[in-house]
């Protein structure tokens, strides 16, 4: 007999109106709600409207979840062309459910059924009959299915239910009674049908989850660490922060815009940090693009602001609704001149709300734009979290002007730490000009060498004397290892599942990540770099973004993996690496 | 020249297997009905008590199939075959032509109308997927009431042993022998499990049976009241041929058959349990159950499909050939 399964991955596939978003939330809600570890991953067209092809992938397990694995056991075909396409991930063994209630004639290459390969299992079930026979139409099929995956796996149907409930509940008693009926005559015809299902390990007693997708998470963080001003323009897949500070911001006083365009939203920002309120934005690549020569006056003028980007895949407007990490150049080095900034990337959604807190705390500290780089995969994807609420700290906050400094107000005063004192224009004493031009400390225009170069060194020096407030990476994995891998974002959860599938073939490795791209705590990367005699930086670009970064900044020849995603990063694809790098050393 | 199978048992798979070794271009499609590869049905005994793994009984795996270029679709249910359009139409409206058609969809045990009422309460022992539903159960079993005739209940008996479960045996006749049963038995049977624990109730039979909390309640002809944690019962086994309704093809209760292994219906086959082919000895029809059998009717099926003359030598004992696998052997493991 088979051992009960304690992990799992479920691929609902089908078109606009199949409900396929829902079902990864009420498969997701039920599965956190037994305690379960879970992650889900929306794929969807670009075209806002149409029938385009959708798709949602749930990942759960008895054990931490950290990315979307490889290949799924389950895919169910709402839409059987659309679903062929996504054959090819399922696993051998895995199962393939679809709808037997096709109203005529079916060709065998437009049949799901037709294309499932012998080493998976078929699972004809008349969805639509079933819908119908619940509700009196077709709507519901997913609830049919989602019955039918409950009974192949048995997994607790109260859970469900109650998730369908949450819900549907407030869509009236009838809709909620049609789906509760649809779900269990998807159950039943499963149990008639099919009775040798595949039982998941379920633990009693396990305490329910928190689902967070990383854009809530961030949008959360920001507003409970004093976010105030929110100014954005919706941009696919940054959108739902703009939803949540609308939505949040004026019950505390706080003020959301949506501006004309994304140059006027950063604007909005810089004015409104200007006037001492905590302000951030949030977009997307082509947005970034429109906002540098604002963050480059953010960088001159020392204005504290925080920009968020949720990278997709590009250039231009590129891969709307795919993922890729190639904003990172853009992120270092997109402006005019020497303009440091800090850009700092976090690779969970817990890491996305307390990354965007450690953001805005340097940023105001530092008087410094800090563009903060999430992407797509993590901003959307929606995963079990222990988010610990933000609780009284000592924040950090703009160094203020004494009394006798006020007497003789110099903005960009020359410090040890590069760090001026910064108060509110309007107050007493505190007038000065600001500018995109070049400046004396008090502000005023002035484009002399030695005014240049002195303030030039001034915005470095921040970056510098940062360094102490700012987190040291995390070294993971097997400490003694001679592999050694470095990356960034929301690679790092694929990749510590590809250490593991490594481990299991003997090989170890070790990762250095850290939420600080720039600056980082050179010393520990140094460090780590040395004990290492290969280092593996996978990245989803083709340039290798990242690698090319720490190759200028330590000196390393890495092996680089590139991969210019439009899914997230295989774990499988970092282990073959692994292995491969340990061939090349024991040669 | 595309040639499709209905039925994934030892006649179906022979047969792709011989029109692949002749055709090697043409378009080979096996439709199985069950969720599993091809399985040595005669071995579900041995992994019922665990002597074999799953695996071990898969005859022809996914990738073997890939290996010789069939495409195996498994858990396909066929609904009808339309000769004239020369297609079928699967469960799920899916329309498959074909150029050349074996049907081999085997038989299964069946109940009669007495039994049938009562069919939710009877464990089924024929199939991979009964046997694994039946493996669940077993820890939880004890009592065991078996009611049916044959190797096959003979092979549950030796099963249900093995596992130390406590058995009532009931049968319609006075003894528990049976012609088809190997030499070294005949005559001895009946005592042979009477010998090994057997509770053997004679001239009697099953006529209800009712669920009571966890147990089954038994009652039979003679007014008998027995419990048990399972039932098992059949009544007798037939050829699958329901696939073939409306269309035509000459049956009796199988699918009747040439000695080419043609059907009424031209480029039609059948081979294996679901045939009858007629038996000059016996000067009638008649159905030649068995694994090596359905095996070479398969084989003679796909060569003909294939383009070759091939005819089925009729045998002159019938024999029901276990794959040379003593029963006897069981008993003494």
């Amino acid at each position: 007999m088979t051992s009960k399964k304690n992990e799992l991955s479920i691929r609902f596939c089908g078109i606009a109106g199949d409900g396929i978003v829902t079902s990864g939330k009420i498969l997701a809600g039920a599965c956190a709600g037994i305690g379960l570890e879970v992650m889900v991953n929306d794929i969807y067209s670009a075209e806002i409207r149409g029938l385009g092809k959708s798709t949602t992938t749930v990942r759960f397990s008895t054990s931490k979840v950290y990315s979307m694995g490889d290949g799924i056991d389950l895919l169910i075909g709402m839409a059987a062309k659309e679903s062929i396409a996504e054959v090819k991930d399922v696993k051998p063994g895995g199962g393939i459910i679809y709808d037997s209630s096709t109203p005529g004639d079916i060709t065998e290459e437009n049949s799901l059924a037709a294309h499932i390969p012998s080493e998976a299992h078929g699972y004809g079930i008349p969805l639509k009959w079933l819908a119908n026979e619940a509700s009196g139409t077709n709507r519901g099929r997913n609830l049919v299915a989602m019955g039918a995956l409950c009974f192949l796996y048995s997994l607790p149907p109260d859970m469900f239910i109650h998730r369908i409930k949450t819900l549907f509940t407030r869509k009236g008693e009838k809709v909620l009674e049609a789906n509760i009926n649809a779900f269990q005559l998807g159950y039943q015809y499963c149990e008639e049908h099919f009775p040798l299902n595949h039982p998941f390990e379920v633990k009693e007693g396990l305490s329910p989850r928190q689902l967070i997708s990383g854009n809530d998470a961030l949008a959360k963080g920001a507003i409970e660490c004093g976010l105030k001003f929110f100014a954005g323009y919706p941009i696919t897949p940054a959108t739902k922060i703009m939803e949540i500070t609308a939505k949040e911001l004026p019950k505390l006083e706080g003020w959301c815009i949506q501006a004309e365009d994304e140059i006027a939203a950063i604007s909005a920002v810089l004015g409104a940090s200007f006037v001492g309120k905590r302000a951030m934005t949030a977009t997307a690549g082509p947005g970034l693009c429109l906002m540098s020569e604002m963050i480059n006056l953010a960088v001159m003028a020392e204005i504290p602001a925080v920009i968020v980007d949720v990278q997709r895949g590009g250039p231009s407007t590129g891969l709307p609704t795919k993922v890729e990490q190639g904003d990172l150049n853009i992120a270092l080095y997109g402006g005019a001149g020497d303009s440091p900034r800090v850009v700092m990337a976090p690779s969970t959604s817990e890491e996305c709300y307390t990354g965007i807190q450690l953001a805005f705390d340097i940023a105001e500290k530092y008087q410094t734009p800090v563009i903060f780089l999430s992407d797509l995969f993590l901003g959307q994807r929606i995963e079990t979290v222990f988010i610990q609420e933000t609780i009284e700290r000592d924040r950090c906050t703009r160094k203020k002007p004494s009394p006798d400094q006020l007497n003789n107000y110099l903005r960009y005063k020359i410090t040890d730490d590069g760090v001026s004192p910064l108060i509110v224009p309007g107050e007493p004493g505190a007038f000065y000009t600001i500018t995109g031009l070049e400046h004396t400390i008090r502000g005023t225009p002035n484009y002399e060498s030695e005014v240049h170069t002195m303030m030039t060194a001034k915005r470095h020096r921040k970056f510098e004397s940062m360094v102490v407030d700012l987190p040291r990476a995390d070294i993971l994995g097997d400490k003694d290892a001679e592999i050694g891998i470095a990356s960034w974002g929301s690679t790092i959860g694929a990749i510590l599942e590809g250490m593991a599938i490594a481990r299991e073939e003997g090989v170890k490795s070790k990762l250095i990540k850290s939420i600080m791209i720039h600056p980082q705590h050179e010393d520990s990367f140094r460090a780590f770099f040395d004990s290492c005699k290969r280092v593996i930086v996978p990245e989803m670009n083709y340039q290798g973004q990242y690698a090319a970064l720490l190759k200028s900044r330590y000196g390393i020849k890495p092996m680089e993996i590139h991969i210019p995603a439009v899914n997230p990063v295989s774990p499988l694809k970092i282990a073959e690496k692994i292995l491969e790098a340990n061939h090349g050393l024991s040669k | 020249m595309k040639y499709v199978i209905i039925g994934a048992g030892a006649a179906g798979v022979t047969a792709a297997k011989t029109i692949r070794e002749i055709d090697t271009s043409g378009e080979v499609v096996i439709l199985g009905e069950e969720g599993f590869s091809p399985y040595n049905r005669y071995m579900l005994t041995d992994f019922l008590c665990d002597s074999i793994k799953e695996d071990e009984l898969i005859h022809t795996s996914a990738s073997v199939f890939k290996k010789i270029g069939v495409t195996f679709r498994k858990g396909e249910h066929v609904k009808a075959i339309h000769p004239q359009k020369k297609c079928i139409k699967l469960f799920h409206n899916e329309v498959v032509h074909y150029d050349k058609l074996l049907i081999a969809t085997g038989g299964t045990p069946g109940l009669g109308p007495v039994l049938q009422p009562f069919q939710k309460h009877i464990q089924r022992y024929y199939s991979l997927e009964d046997i694994c539903l039946l493996k669940r159960k077993m820890p939880s079993i004890q009592k065991c009431i078996v009611f049916g005739e044959g190797l096959s209940s003979l092979d549950l008996l030796c099963g249900l042993y093995n596992l130390e479960k406590q058995i009532v045996y009931i049968i319609r006749g006075t003894r528990a022998d049976w012609d088809l049963v190997e030499p070294e038995f005949y005559g001895e049977l009946h005592e042979f499990l009477e010998e090994k624990g057997i509770e053997i109730i004679t001239e009697d039979r099953v006529i209800s049976i009712e669920k009571s909390n966890h147990c089954f309640q038994v009652l039979t002809l003679k007014q008998r009241k027995l419990t048990a944690d399972i039932v098992f019962a059949w009544d007798h086994y037939k050829p699958n041929i329901t696939c073939i309704k409306g269309t035509g093809i000459e049956k009796k209760l199988g699918i009747l058959v040439d000695e080419q292994m043609r059907t009424s219906e031209e480029d039609i086959y059948a081979a294996g349990d679901c045939v009858e082919i007629y038996h000059p000895g016996l000067k009638n029809y008649w159905i030649n159950f068995g694994w090596s059998n359905a095996q070479e009717q398969g084989e003679v099926a796909g060569k003909n499909m294939a383009g070759q003359r091939e005819t089925y030598k009729i045998q002159k004992t019938i024999v029901f050939n276990l794959k040379g696998k003593s029963l006897r052997a069981r008993w003494w493991r």
